[in-house]
């Protein structure tokens, strides 16, 4: 059998996420990412009524789409994929028409003010390339953010994936996310209207 | 669904695509929309819309000159605006626009040129003084008006004519395109949306041109005035936007039951509309002022048969159609993709500046084409007898 091309991923388990964000801290930090704008962030919500009310996270990030909608809005290519699948923005050729941001389902995109270019979360591809994992992995205090290849049977992404029940976000969007959650609550996974329809 | 949820920590994504993109989709319409009426006589040979073949045409290329301005003005890096003819992506409907955006308003240009012709070269021989000497230097030296001549004319303008209505019709349809296309976006992604944007640049297209119509003829045609031919037809272009009306309120209403009977999001998109904070905008001008009222304007014996309510029912087209494209645009990418409120959406004054600057140079445009091109024949006391028989274009 011939292996497999390489294909980075992340997995995220939930029940490990404490909520910190120090993914959040370590991302603007490693990319340098002015105020107001993130690659990474970590919503939160709260559920149910005292006494039977919990807290859950979601750590937000580029899911890296194997069919990426941004990526076929991009009238000038400079958004692209490697070959190991990350989806990046070649920040040299970027008009910054912001067509991919109304085409990214996620809000994953944004424009740098300081470059005035589109941007997004990298997988830290600078750091991948060099062997290194995503500064959010490295920082993760419970250890809930894992990245490999998960086309390689033996990394922790594909064990994970295999051996616990997944989801992605927003699956009816067909754009195939690569970040994966474990143990994710419906009602933080997409947008909720319920406050909208109050007539706010 | 829960729901006893409160979001505690999110990250708020503002509106990208605002205010000039919807005032680019206005101007696009309005120009495809004048197209289509230039061409009712040229192209389709109805006879009774020939005299304004030449006012829409001049209005279609002057909108289009200005429209994709708003585009550039509005990407970040504006002086990287040409690499969008060369890095192609086809998967991309803004690569497609590029070209569109290119060729019909060069298309509308050289077909405009074959309806001037004759004009500019009976007024280099016939006329004196500057419009001499422009007429001259506009007919670029073919001044052969011979009636084989002018029949050749005939036939080149029907041909670009006839290519340029689906060019039109793809320009604007284009765009409407563009949101459709953005499955992410409740509000945009439906096979109606071309369709509305097209019948929609047809109501504002008519709206715009029968306002010019009234003011051209009024104080830049050479008679001064708005005789009773020329009221007449007004009178008829009015009923033509009668038309376009209902199909597009039509439409409109298809697009809401459809979005309300949808998915959570399209239902949470037809809600906002109907009930919710942009009910006002939606139905109010859009709607109400936009198509309501210059329906029953149009629609009304006494009213529909007055030069001063069309002109306001026209002025209520042309609101409604910005309400509409700034409801579509901005309101499409207010309801949220990830969080539990409306995404919120400033006017940066930088573009509302430029809005101003560009809305002055077109109607700076539209001044100088109508008051220097013969858009209604050459001043009559130079060439009386060829203003005897304005038909050259009746094969
Ligand atoms: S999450 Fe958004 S930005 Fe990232 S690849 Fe998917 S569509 Fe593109
Ligand atoms: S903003 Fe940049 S990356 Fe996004 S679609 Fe436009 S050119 Fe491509």
């Amino acid at each position: 059998m011939t292996e497999k091309k390489r294909r980075w991923a992340m997995v995220i388990d939930l029940r490990k996420c404490v909520g910190c964000n120090a993914c959040t801290v370590s991302c603007k930090i490693e990319n340098n990412v002015p105020e107001g704008v993130y690659r990474t962030w970590v919503k939160e919500i709260e559920k149910g009524d005292y006494p039977q009310v919990t807290r859950f996270r979601l750590p937000r990030l580029c899911n890296h789409c194997d069919n990426a909608p941004c990526l076929a809005a991009c009238p000038v290519q400079a958004t692209y994929r490697t070959e190991d699948g990350a989806i990046l923005i070649d920040y040299d050729h970027c008009i910054g028409c912001k067509y991919c941001m109304a085409a990214c389902p996620y809000d994953a995109r944004f424009i740098n003010p300081v470059r005035k270019t589109a941007e997004k979360c990298t997988f830290c591809y600078h750091r991948v390339e060099e062997g290194l994992l995503p500064a959010c992995v490295t920082t993760c205090v419970g250890g809930a953010r894992v990245f490999g290849n998960i086309n390689d049977p033996e990394s922790l992404v594909a064990k994970l994936v295999a051996n616990n029940p997944v989801q992605v976000l927003k699956p009816e969007m067909n754009t195939q996310p690569y970040v994966f959650y474990i143990g994710a609550d419906q009602n933080i996974m997409g947008a909720r209207y319920d406050n909208l329809e109050k007539g706010e | 669904m829960v729901s006893n949820v409160t979001y505690l920590a999110n990250v708020v994504h503002p509106v990208q695509l605002g205010i000039l993109i919807s005032i680019y989709f206005f101007y696009t319409g309005l120009s495809a929309g004048s197209f289509v009426l230039s061409s009712l006589g040229t192209v389709f040979g109805i006879q009774k819309y020939k005299p304004i073949a030449k006012a829409g045409v001049i209005m279609a290329v002057a909108l289009l000159a200005i429209a994709p301005l708003h585009l550039i003005g509005d990407l970040e890096q504006p002086q990287r605006f040409y690499t969008l003819f060369f890095r192609l992506n086809p998967r991309s409907a803004i690569s497609y626009g590029t070209f569109l955006l290119t060729l019909y308003p060069l298309n509308s240009l050289i077909y405009g040129w074959f309806l001037f012709r004759r004009d500019f070269a009976t007024g280099a021989q016939e006329l004196t003084g500057l419009r001499r000497r422009l007429y001259k230097f506009l007919s670029f030296g073919k001044t052969d008006l011979s009636a084989a001549a002018l029949a050749k004319d005939a036939k080149i303008a029907k041909f670009l004519g006839t290519l340029g209505v689906p060019l039109a019709l793809l320009v604007h349809g284009y765009t409407g395109f563009i949101l459709a296309d953005i499955q992410a976006r409740a509000l945009w992604h439906t096979g109606l949306m071309p369709l509305i944007f097209l019948m929609s640049a047809m109501v504002s297209g008519t709206g715009l041109l029968i306002l010019v119509l009234m003011f051209s003829q009024r104080f830049l045609s050479p008679e001064r005035a708005i005789t009773p031919e020329r009221k007449s037809l007004l009178l008829d272009i009015a009923q033509l936007m009668l038309w376009f009306i209902v199909v597009d309120a039509t439409l409109m209403i298809i697009d809401f039951i459809m979005l309300y009977f949808a998915n959570t999001a399209g239902h949470a998109a037809a809600q906002l509309f109907l009930y919710g904070s942009h009910r006002t905008m939606f139905l109010g001008v859009e709607a109400g002022l936009g198509l309501l009222l210059p329906f029953i304007i149009t629609l009304l014996p006494k009213t529909k048969k007055s030069l001063g309510w069309i002109g306001f029912a026209s002025v209520l087209t042309l609101i409604g159609v910005i309400a509409m494209r700034i409801n579509f645009v901005i309101g499409g990418q207010q309801l949220p993709l990830s969080g539990d409120t409306l995404n919120p959406y400033t006017a940066d004054p930088k573009h509302l500046m430029m809005i101003g600057i560009f809305a002055l140079l077109e109607i700076s445009i539209l001044y100088l084409t109508f008051r220097f091109l013969p858009v209604y024949g050459l001043p009559q006391e130079k060439v009386q007898t060829k203003l005897q028989h304005p038909a050259v274009f009746r094969q």
